[in-house]
């Protein structure tokens, strides 16, 4: 099985980005490693029930002075604990293993900033949208 | 009047705008004279009388439009707690005036308007030295208006007669509004009892009961998430689930959730989350997300209503 491979049509990554293996899956969301190295893409809902997984995920692949890669642009909705689960990622990180978020949809940059979430210092919105 | 040293909570009864300036002019100017940070929230008809009245001592007054900052009634206490957390330095004491109820508020937002003025006798310290002004026009408002806020206010003012008000409810009685249950709605759209496995499909039904009332993508989104918290907090804390019931009135789409469980703080959805704090963010996130949430904890259960203009 190769490691690199696009996804299937309709159910691409952002322009860029191809993905690896599956490194989380449940019935609502599968996370992937892609390339860049240090990236994962989502794909799916993240919500109380899955939360707590994505956040264990996220502190898994902090990297080591290196950024951490996001690309979730086939969120289809998060709510304020999968938001959270990020924000407890940025919280371990620090500028050079910040975490950078691409695809990020509207509604959860509203939510962030709504919360309070929207200046964390490790948690960096990178202005390439989905839009 | 002696320097208030402690919350002084006070209904203004005042009878046509000359009335409100002849007490609202002063009020501020007393308070300027002794270095008192003051907070004018009130319409901006009002905010414009007072500005051309004060003269140039207006420069030194903080102004707000209630028609903004209090579109959704909750958020005008978290105004004044940012007013207060700001500006009360070393027991320094402060004026406001805040009008919440204008005669153009529906309803359910007078409901919630009201419930905020008993609330505010729960939410302020009573230690906290704010001198809260709240101007009632008694020759516009209903009388109904005029006696429930003789019910939620400690002292009343009217023409020239400050006393203690009979009808006050007292510190513990403050929070019964929030007991009262809810009008019954007109007639109900859909209902549908959901479990944890459900909240996706009451987004689904959320959402499309806002795209048929025509609602832009974004207040469709915004309403979507509220009501994904909301129905969070009933598998979570109200006994792993709710009855959904979706509406419409005159003006908004109604989104209900009811449960079996027991909200215990009244303040809750009127206190900006704290970093560390893990829970609380919901009914925050609602009253920011939507034009308006009820929420009452009666005696069977919890209710509350998110309700999006259309």
């Amino acid at each position: 099985m190769s490691l690199l491979r696009a996804a299937a049509s309709g159910e691409r990554p952002m322009a860029g980005w191809l993905e690896g293996e599956s490194m989380y899956a449940d019935r609502q969301l599968v996370i992937r490693h892609t390339i860049p190295t240090n990236g994962l893409s989502f794909a799916g809902t993240i919500d109380v029930m899955n939360a707590d997984q994505v956040a264990a995920a996220l502190l898994s692949q902090l990297g080591e002075g290196q950024p951490l890669h996001l690309e979730l642009s086939r969120v289809e909705f998060s709510d304020v604990s999968g938001i959270r689960a990020f924000v407890l990622a940025a919280e371990r990180a620090d500028d050079r293993s910040r975490i950078v978020l691409h695809g990020l949809p509207a509604l959860l940059q509203r939510v962030m900033i709504v919360v309070g979430w929207g200046d964390l210092p490790s948690l960096e919105i990178c202005s390439c949208g989905t839009e | 009047m002696e320097p208030h040293v402690a919350f002084r909570h006070e209904a203004l009864l005042y009878r046509g705008m000359a009335d409100f300036l002849n007490h609202a002019v002063p009020f501020i100017r007393d308070g300027l004279e002794v270095g008192e940070p003051v907070l004018v929230i009130t319409s901006a008809a009002q905010l414009q009388a007072l500005r051309a009245e004060l003269g140039s001592d207006a420069g030194a007054v903080e102004f707000a439009d209630m028609a903004e900052v209090g579109s959704n009634p909750a958020w005008i206490i978290p105004r004044w707690q940012a007013f207060v957390d700001r500006e009360s330095k070393n027991g320094r004491r402060l004026r406001g005036i805040g009008e919440p109820i204008y005669p153009e508020r529906n309803a359910d937002e007078l409901s919630e308007c009201q419930w905020h003025e008993s609330l505010l006798n729960l939410a302020i310290d009573r230690a906290t030295p704010l001198w809260l002004l709240c101007p009632y026009d008694a020759s516009a408002l209903d009388p109904g208006v005029v006696e429930e806020a003789r019910r939620s206010h400690p002292l009343v003012t009217e023409g020239d007669h400050r006393r203690e008000s009979d009808a006050f409810r007292g510190l513990g009685g403050s929070i019964v509004p929030f007991g009262v249950p809810l009008p019954s709605p007109p007639a109900i759209h859909q209902t549908f009892a959901f479990a944890a496995p459900d909240l996706a499909m009451v987004r689904r039904m959320v959402a499309d009961h806002a795209a048929q009332a025509g609602l832009n993508e974004e207040r469709k989104d915004n309403l979507v998430a509220a009501a994904h918290e909301v129905a969070t907090n009933s598998i979570r804390h109200g006994g792993g689930g709710g009855v959904l019931r979706l509406w419409r009135d005159a003006r908004s789409i109604i989104c209900e959730f009811s449960d079996g469980g027991h909200i215990d703080d009244p303040m809750v959805g009127r206190q900006r989350p704290h970093m560390g704090s893990a829970g609380g963010r919901g009914l925050w996130l609602a009253n920011q997300m939507c034009d308006l949430v009820q929420i009452r904890a009666l005696p069977h259960g919890s209710v509350v209503r998110l309700h999006q203009n259309f």
